[in-house]
C-alpha cells in the first residue's frame, strides 16, 4: 500500500466533498437571504426586558400570567411527577416585610441575567446566553448534569422528570434535561410579546428593548423607581420590579 | 486496514441503496404541497443530519427563523395521516417517515426525545 | 531490605464469594438505573428544589476519597518516608478504583447518561464541571504513569517526580470538587472559599479510612504477615485527619455564622434542622469523628486492629453523612431571595427528600465496582508485597 497516493487521493476527495459542501451551503444561505423576516443573526444591539410593577399587579393578573405560560408553552400537566417535581417556569410569589407588614404579590421567573450564573457552571454550554440577552438552555447538548439548577439564585429552572409526548410545536420539551423561560422567544422573533405579558392587560407588565430609548421599558424604567431581585450578585437582570 | 474499509463502505451502500429500493412513506402531504422546503430528494437524503444540526444552532442560538431545513417543516409535510381515526402517526413511529430508513441503517434518531412528532395545531392541514 | 511483590492467587472460596457478592450489588446497581432512566427521575425522592441527591452524596464521596487514598504513595514518593514505600502501588490502585467507582454513579444520574459524548467534546472553560471532567481524566492519566513507574524497574528513578506531579494534580482535583460548592454564589450553605481546603482534608481522611481496610483485609484474607509498625502508622495519621476534619468543619460553620445572611441555614444546620441536625451531631460529629478517634487514641486500644477497623468503618459512615448534610442539607434550606422579607408562598420552606431506593443501590453499586476492581487487578497484576511484616518494612527494626 502506498503512502503517498493515499494521501493525494484523500486531498483529492476532500477537495471535492468541501467544495460540494461549499455548494450546497452557499446555495442556503442564499434562499436564507431571499426569505422575509428574522433571517437575520440576532445582534447585541437590543437587550430584551421586562419591567413589572407589583402595585399594579393583582393577584388574579398574576394567576393569569402563569396560565398564559402554561398554556403557550405546554408545561404543567405532567402525569407522573410530584410536588416539586413538576415543571415550574413562572410561579407567583407572596412576599411579606418583614419590618412593615406589606405584602406583596409577584410573578418569578428566569430573569434574564446579562451575566447568568447558569451560563457560567453548565459543562457543555448548554446553557447559553444570546446576543439580544434571552438565556436559553439548549436541549441538544444538555446532559441533565442540573449543575444550573444549583446555580440559579432565582429557583427558575425545572428539570423534566418524566417522558413527554405531544410538545408544542415550538417548544421541544423532553425528559433528562433542564428547562426555563424562554421569553417566549419564538414570539419575540416574530415581532411578537411574551405570552404571559400579552395576558395581563395593563402597564402592570412591560416588555421591550432595553437599550432603544423610544421603548416603553427604556422610558419608565428613567421614571420610576426599579429594582432587580438579588441585586447584591451584580447578575444586571433582564427581568425588573417596581414597588418592591 | 483498507479491507476493513472496503466492508464499511459496502455495509453503508447496501444501506442506502436497499433504502432507496423502498419507497418512502409520507409523501401524501408533501406532494399536495406547493413550497418545497429543501434540495432535491438525493442530497436531502443524504444530508439532512448535517443540514438539521447546521439550522438548529442557527434558530435556537442566533433566531434565525425560516422554513429552509426546519424539522417542523419536515414533520409538518410527512407526518402521515390515518384516514379513519383522522389523526396523524408519529414520523417516528415504526414504519413511518423517519423510521423507514433509520431502521434499515440502525441509526437511532434523538429529535424526538423532545420534538413533537405530528404536526402542531397551528399547521393548516391539521384536521 | 527488599520488597517482594506477588499477585494474589485468587482461587479460593472466599474469593469467589466476595466477587460474586459485589457482582450481585453491581447487577442491582445497573437495574436500578435502567428504572430510573427508563422512568425517568420522577421516581426517584429528587426534585427541582433537591437536584442532586444520594447518588451524588456517594459519588462525591468516593471520588473525594479517591484523591485521598493516593496519599499513602504520595507520604512515600514525595516525603521520602521509607515505610510507606510498600504501600505505594496498593495505594495508587485504591485511588483509581473508587474514582472510577464514583464517576460511574455521577454520569448514570445524569438525565441523559447517552451523551456523555457530548460532555466529553464540548467544553465550556468556564465551568468547574468541565474542568472537574480534565481533572478526573488527568488523573487517571497520571497515576496510570505514576503506578509504570512503580512497576517498571528502569523506570523507578522517576517515580518520585511521577509521584510530584500526582501529588499536585490530587491536591487540584480535590479543589475542584470542593469548588463545584464554594462558588454557588447564589446558595447560602455553599458560597464559601473553605469548601475547597476542607474537601481536600475530607479526602484525607476517607482515604485513608478506605485504604486501611482494604490493606488490612486483603492481607488477612491472603494470609501474609502484615506488622503492628505499618498498621499502627497508619490508624496515628487517621486519627490526626479525623481531627483536622472536625477543625475545618468548625471553623467553616463558624465563619459563616458571622455573617447574618447565613444565620439562617447555619441554624438550620447546627440546631433547628430536624434530622439534619440530628445527622450533623449524632452522625458527622460523634459517630464518624469522635468516637473513631477515641478507639484509635485510646491507650487500651492502641494497635488492636479490630478498633482501628471499626474506627475506619465510622470514619467512612461519618463521611456519607458529611457529604449528606453538605449536599441535600445545603439544598434543602430555602436561598435568601429577598433580604429583609419572608416568603410566604410560592417558594422557600424546607425542601422534602426521602432517598428512593434505587438511588441508594446506585451509590452502593459504586462502591462495589471500586471494591471489585481492586479485587481483580491484585490477582493479575503485583500490587501487594508478599510480606509486610516489621521485619521487611520498619527501618528502624530491631529484632
Amino acid at each position: 500500500m502506498s503512502k503517498t497516493l493515499n494521501r493525494r487521493d484523500f486531498i483529492k476527495t476532500t477537495t471535492a466533498t468541501t467544495a460540494g459542501v461549499a455548494t450546497i451551503a452557499s446555495g442556503i444561505t442564499l434562499t436564507t437571504f431571499a426569505a422575509n423576516a428574522n433571517e437575520n443573526p440576532v445582534t447585541k444591539d437590543k437587550r430584551w426586558g421586562m419591567l413589572i410593577d407589583t402595585n399594579k399587579l393583582t393577584e388574579a393578573n398574576i394567576d393569569g400570567m402563569v396560565s398564559a405560560c402554561q398554556k403557550e408553552q405546554g408545561w404543567g400537566n405532567e402525569a407522573h411527577s410530584t410536588g416539586d417535581q413538576k415543571a415550574s417556569w413562572i410561579k407567583k410569589l407572596k412576599v411579606k416585610d418583614k419590618a412593615t407588614g406589606k405584602v406583596t404579590d409577584l410573578p418569578l421567573m428566569c430573569q434574564h441575567c446579562e451575566e447568568p450564573p447558569c451560563v457560567d457552571v453548565c459543562p457543555t454550554n448548554a446553557s447559553m446566553k444570546r446576543e439580544d440577552g434571552i438565556v436559553l438552555v439548549d436541549r441538544h447538548l444538555c446532559i441533565g448534569c442540573r449543575y444550573c439548577m444549583m446555580a440559579c439564585p432565582y429557583d427558575a429552572r425545572s428539570f423534566v422528570h418524566e417522558e413527554l409526548t405531544d410538545q408544542r410545536e415550538h417548544m421541544p420539551r423532553g425528559k433528562g434535561t433542564v428547562e426555563s423561560c424562554t421569553l417566549c422567544v419564538h414570539k419575540v422573533d416574530k415581532g411578537e410579546t411574551p405570552a404571559c405579558v400579552a395576558s395581563v392587560n395593563s402597564d402592570a407588565v412591560i416588555f421591550g428593548d432595553l437599550y432603544d430609548p423610544k421603548s416603553n421599558i427604556n422610558q419608565t424604567l428613567k421614571k420610576v423607581q426599579s429594582a432587580q431581585i438579588r441585586a447584591d450578585l451584580d447578575l444586571n437582570t433582564g427581568v425588573r420590579y417596581s414597588g418592591i | 486496514m483498507v479491507r476493513l474499509l472496503v466492508i464499511f463502505i459496502g455495509f453503508a451502500l447496501t444501506g442506502i441503496t436497499s433504502a432507496y429500493e423502498n419507497p418512502i412513506s409520507g409523501h401524501s402531504e408533501a406532494a399536495q404541497s406547493t413550497k418545497q422546503h429543501h434540495d432535491s430528494v438525493s442530497v436531502i437524503r443524504k444530508m439532512h443530519p448535517e443540514f438539521l444540526n447546521h439550522k438548529r444552532d442557527k434558530t435556537l442560538r442566533q433566531g434565525v427563523r425560516t422554513d429552509e431545513n426546519s424539522l417542523k417543516g419536515c414533520v409538518n409535510c410527512h407526518a402521515n395521516k390515518d384516514e379513519k381515526t383522522n389523526t396523524y402517526h408519529s414520523v417516528n413511529e415504526q414504519d413511518q417517515f423517519c423510521s423507514t430508513c433509520h431502521q434499515k441503517v440502525s441509526v437511532s434518531v434523538d429529535c424526538f426525545s423532545c420534538h413533537r412528532t405530528t404536526p402542531g395545531a397551528s399547521y393548516k392541514g391539521v384536521k | 531490605m527488599n520488597i517482594r511483590y506477588e499477585e494474589t492467587q485468587g482461587r479460593s472460596l472466599g474469593f469467589y464469594a466476595l466477587v460474586a457478592g459485589l457482582g450481585v450489588l453491581i447487577l442491582a446497581a445497573l437495574g436500578a438505573v435502567y428504572y430510573m432512566e427508563h422512568n425517568g427521575h420522577h421516581v426517584t425522592g429528587m426534585s427541582n428544589r433537591i437536584v442532586w441527591g444520594m447518588p451524588h452524596v456517594f459519588a462525591l464521596f468516593l471520588i473525594v476519597a479517591a484523591s485521598g487514598a493516593l496519599n499513602v504513595a504520595s507520604i512515600a514518593s514525595v516525603f521520602g518516608k521509607k515505610l510507606y514505600k510498600p504501600l505505594s502501588r496498593l495505594s495508587g490502585l485504591v485511588s483509581l478504583a473508587l474514582l472510577a467507582g464514583g464517576l460511574m454513579i455521577l454520569v448514570l444520574d445524569l438525565g441523559r447518561p447517552d451523551r456523555l459524548i457530548v460532555a466529553m467534546t464540548e467544553y465550556n472553560f468556564k465551568s468547574i464541571f468541565a474542568w472537574n471532567i480534565i481533572l478526573y481524566n488527568g488523573f487517571f492519566v497520571i497515576v496510570a504513569v505514576y503506578l509504570w513507574m512503580m512497576f517498571e524497574r528502569r523506570m523507578n528513578n522517576f517515580t518520585s517526580k511521577a509521584g510530584l506531579a500526582a501529588f499536585s494534580w490530587r491536591l487540584i482535583l480535590t479543589t475542584g470538587t470542593g469548588s463545584i460548592f464554594g462558588f454557588l454564589v447564589a446558595r447560602q450553605a455553599y458560597d464559601a472559599v473553605i469548601m475547597a481546603p476542607m474537601f481536600i482534608i475530607m479526602s484525607f481522611a476517607f482515604g485513608l479510612a478506605f485504604f486501611i481496610l482494604i490493606l488490612m483485609a486483603s492481607y488477612k484474607w491472603t494470609e501474609r504477615p502484615l506488622g503492628d509498625a505499618v498498621v499502627n502508622r497508619l490508624g496515628t495519621l487517621l486519627g490526626v485527619f479525623v481531627a483536622a476534619v472536625m477543625y475545618f468543619v468548625a471553623v467553616k460553620h463558624l465563619g459563616n455564622l458571622y455573617l447574618a445572611e447565613n444565620a439562617g441555614v447555619e441554624n438550620f444546620i447546627l440546631l433547628d434542622g430536624g434530622i439534619y441536625t440530628q445527622l450533623f451531631w449524632y452522625g458527622q460529629i460523634i459517630l464518624g469523628g469522635l468516637i473513631p478517634m477515641g478507639l484509635i487514641y485510646h491507650p487500651a486500644l492502641r494497635g488492636n486492629r479490630s478498633t482501628l477497623g471499626l474506627a475506619s468503618v465510622l470514619v467512612l459512615v461519618g463521611g456519607v453523612i458529611q457529604l449528606y448534610i453538605i449536599i441535600v442539607g445545603g439544598q434543602a434550606y430555602p436561598m435568601e431571595m429577598f433580604p429583609g422579607k419572608e416568603v410566604l408562598e410560592g417558594y422557600g420552606g424546607i425542601a422534602a427528600y426521602t432517598p428512593s431506593l434505587p438511588e441508594i443501590v446506585l451509590g452502593v453499586g459504586g462502591i462495589a465496582v471500586a471494591l471489585i476492581a481492586v479485587t481483580f487487578l491484585v490477582k493479575f497484576l503485583p500490587f501487594l508485597p508478599e510480606s509486610l511484616a516489621d521485619k521487611v518494612t520498619d527501618p528502624h527494626y530491631k529484632a
